[in-house]
């Protein structure tokens, strides 16, 4: 493997199977504001020593002084730093006055001179506005990529371009890796996305992967999409209870442990409240779990447990609660992850997951997304149970969400049944992989106790 | 980034040379106190570290200051666990200006390395072929040459056999390839892969001219 240039941010990293390639040429490209500037002074301060300085040149479109003033802001800018192990310089004046050949020689002087081991031009794209013909263009990005290639020195070359103009513009010929920054509108709202265009000598993590941008820095969400690995699906060979002790009977005692269940239903059915059994059941058989909610907050949720006598203050028990609004799928299921190993979760608890696929924007993303969570919790061991509402009040014909349930090793489906002037509650288990279980409409009512399980319906 | 100290470079017989003791001593304190172990080329030929040279010169000097060769190694064993590692040996300036042939297939680089080597004190000849490098080396005879092995179709190695037959002459070879084997058996005694960073290349030379700057006394001086 080549050796790499970490940028610092373990997630990036990973992305990128390790780093940029170190003594390469990378391009950052995007739009104005996507955070080009700032995810290559990211690499700078992480990277720069001493021994092996870092230059940021400004060019014509970020003025210099700009750049320092809002590096500045940064949290990992490191003032002792600039001046030892990293230098900002102005290519500007060199290029108004000399055009390309004034830019090629002040680079020549700062890489014999400074002998940086890292070289940032911003803007890259610039430089094309100085050169009268395309000609002129191809020889200046010769000389440099050679003077560049000759040495152990990585660069960015920092610009503005168009995805588009990935395929077509010379410098991308040029460049060993090439990071896209953009933004993504989906529906009403508008996402950033990280892609890796190129990465030469290497894989990576391919497709759009969700960042913010913050005075931290960019900090970014790997697309959550796990290759298929069947040899790694295996369900364990003990059931968990799903805290219904009837229910339990029905699936044919339990769930398996690592299998996933949806629980889809109409509203007000009692979705929650069965995920709240399948959590608090769990952790009193000291199993913990994470109740993770985009439905309630923690208050909320603390309410409804209160009402039949539960507590989510008990040991094994976490909740993590988060709004809906402007919500990232990837960036919310690192969160989980990491919580689901912090406190070794068994058992997690999601609700619901038509908030997560209406965050998620496009379906296909959305049920890939849901099939590498399910297999990663099933490698763990960990069984999650997911809320699913679905729109029919009475007499649930289909799952229009039919992809999720397949998803599903589990599918238990709740709802109303009309009975003269009453209506009643009634439970079913559509599927369960892998084991016998009772095709019944099973009424319930929510008790005191939470939900209990009654008779057959005949006929409902 | 790694930590161009620690890239194996060097081969035995010029740390032997750096050390002023023999492959065979160096092999048998590797065996013995397993201190400084190089690392393996494919090949499994040992190249040793820059830091690992270091190291050795510690216990060196221990050795001449009449501490005996296990104690020197307890005490270089105690440095390393503390984090601390041994201080390059200062390399005597040289009394005349060194001259270094480089050998060299890529202009761009030829020019780098020019630059780099000349601004440390070096005096600096240049082929961009095999040929005009063979005939640098009959009419300048160079202390030093730097030979990059993709020269002229990949005519570094037969270089590189050719100085050695010629003795007396360091050979730091470097290529984009990894072909750290194929140079030391060729008689190099150093390889580094490309690209090369300006302080590994001038430490590297300064490393191989090292004992030669100790050692000039009575030594082979260049006809110019």
């Amino acid at each position: 493997m080549t050796a790499r240039l970490p940028s610092g941010h373990e997630r990036l990293d990973q992305i990128l199977d390790g780093g940029l390639p170190a003594n390469a040429i990378n391009m950052i490209i995007g739009p104005p504001g996507s955070g080009k500037t700032i995810l290559s002074q990211q690499y700078v301060f992480h990277n720069a020593s001493p021994d092996r300085p870092a230059v940021y040149l400004s060019t014509v479109s970020e003025p210099f002084d700009k750049i320092l003033r809002y590096a500045e802001s940064l949290g990992f800018f490191d003032p002792a730093a600039v001046g030892k192990s990293v230098f900002y310089e102005d290519l500007g004046g060199a290029l108004i006055a000399n055009g390309l050949e004034g830019a090629r020689a002040s680079i020549d002087r700062i890489l014999k001179g400074r002998r940086p081991a890292m070289l940032v031009i911003d803007s890259f794209k610039a430089l094309r506005a100085f050169c009268s013909d395309e000609a002129q263009f191809r020889r200046f990005l010769h000389e440099l990529a050679s003077e560049l290639s000759a040495l152990a020195v990585s660069s960015f070359w920092v610009g503005e371009y168009e995805r588009e103009e990935a395929t077509q513009a010379p410098e991308f010929a040029v460049a060993d890796a090439i990071l896209a920054l953009s933004l993504r509108r989906l529906n009403a709202r508008e996402i950033r996305v990280l892609q890796v265009v190129k990465l030469r000598g290497s894989g990576f993590a391919s497709g759009e992967h969700a960042y913010r941008v913050s005075s931290r820095g960019i900090d970014v969400f790997p697309r959550l999409a796990d290759p298929t690995d069947l040899s790694a699906y295996a369900m364990g060979s003990e059931r968990v209870s799903t805290g219904v002790a009837a229910l339990d009977g029905l699936l044919g005692d339990g769930y398996w442990q690592g299998s996933s269940t949806v629980v889809a239903g109409p509203t007000g059915v009692g979705k929650t409240l069965l995920g709240l059994h399948f959590i608090l059941g769990g952790a009193a058989r000291g199993e913990p779990g994470i109740i993770a909610s985009l439905q309630e907050n923690e208050s909320q949720l603390s309410r409804l447990a209160g009402g039949f006598g539960w507590s989510l203050h008990a040991p094994g028990v976490e909740v993590m609660s988060r709004s809906p609004v402007d919500i990232y799928i990837d960036e919310w299921v690192y969160e989980l992850l990491d919580r689901v190993q912090k406190v070794g979760a068994r058992r997690v608890l999601i609700d619901s997951l038509g908030d997560l696929s209406l965050a998620a924007g496009e379906e296909l993303r959305f049920r890939e997304w849901m099939y590498s969570l399910t297999q990663r919790f099933s490698r763990l061991g960990i069984s999650p149970l997911m809320t699913l509402e679905i729109a029919d009040l009475f007499e649930v014909r289909r799952l229009s969400e039919g992809a999720f349930s397949q998803l599903a090793d589990n599918v238990v489906v709740l709802q109303y049944i009309r009975s003269r002037s009453e209506i009643r509650r009634a439970v079913t288990v559509l599927k369960t992989r892998a084991s016998q279980h009772d095709i019944q409409i099973r009424e319930f009512r929510i008790s005191e106790e939470g939900i209990v399980l009654g008779e057959p319906l005949r006929d409902a | 980034m790694a930590d161009s100290s620690q890239t194996p470079a060097y081969s035995i017989s010029a740390v032997a040379r750096m050390l002023g003791i023999s492959p065979s001593a160096l092999r048998s304190w590797e065996e013995r106190y397993g201190t400084v172990r190089p690392a393996r080329s494919k090949g499994s030929q040992r190249q040793y570290s820059r830091a690992q040279v270091d190291q050795l010169l510690f216990v060196k000097g221990q050795l001449d200051d009449g501490v005996q060769l296990s104690q020197a190694f307890r005490l270089l064993a105690q440095q390393l666990e503390m984090g601390v590692q041994p201080a390059a040996a200062p390399v005597r300036p040289p009394s005349h200006p060194i001259l270094i042939l480089l050998a060299e297939r890529d202009p761009y680089a030829a020019e780098l390395e020019e630059y780099f080597l000349r601004t440390e004190g070096y005096d600096v000849r240049v082929a961009l072929s095999a040929a005009e490098a063979e005939r640098l080396l009959t009419e300048q005879s160079p202390e030093v040459v730097i030979v990059d092995l993709l020269i002229s179709g990949n005519q570094g190695l037969d270089f590189c056999r050719r100085i050695r037959e010629r003795g007396g002459i360091r050979v730091l070879a470097v290529a984009a390839m990894d072909l750290g084997d194929e140079a030391l058996a060729a008689g190099a005694e150093a390889f580094l892969q490309k690209p090369l960073a300006p302080l590994q290349l001038v430490s590297t030379v300064k490393d191989l001219l090292g004992t030669s700057a100790l050692a000039r006394v009575g030594a082979r001086m260049p006809a110019r």
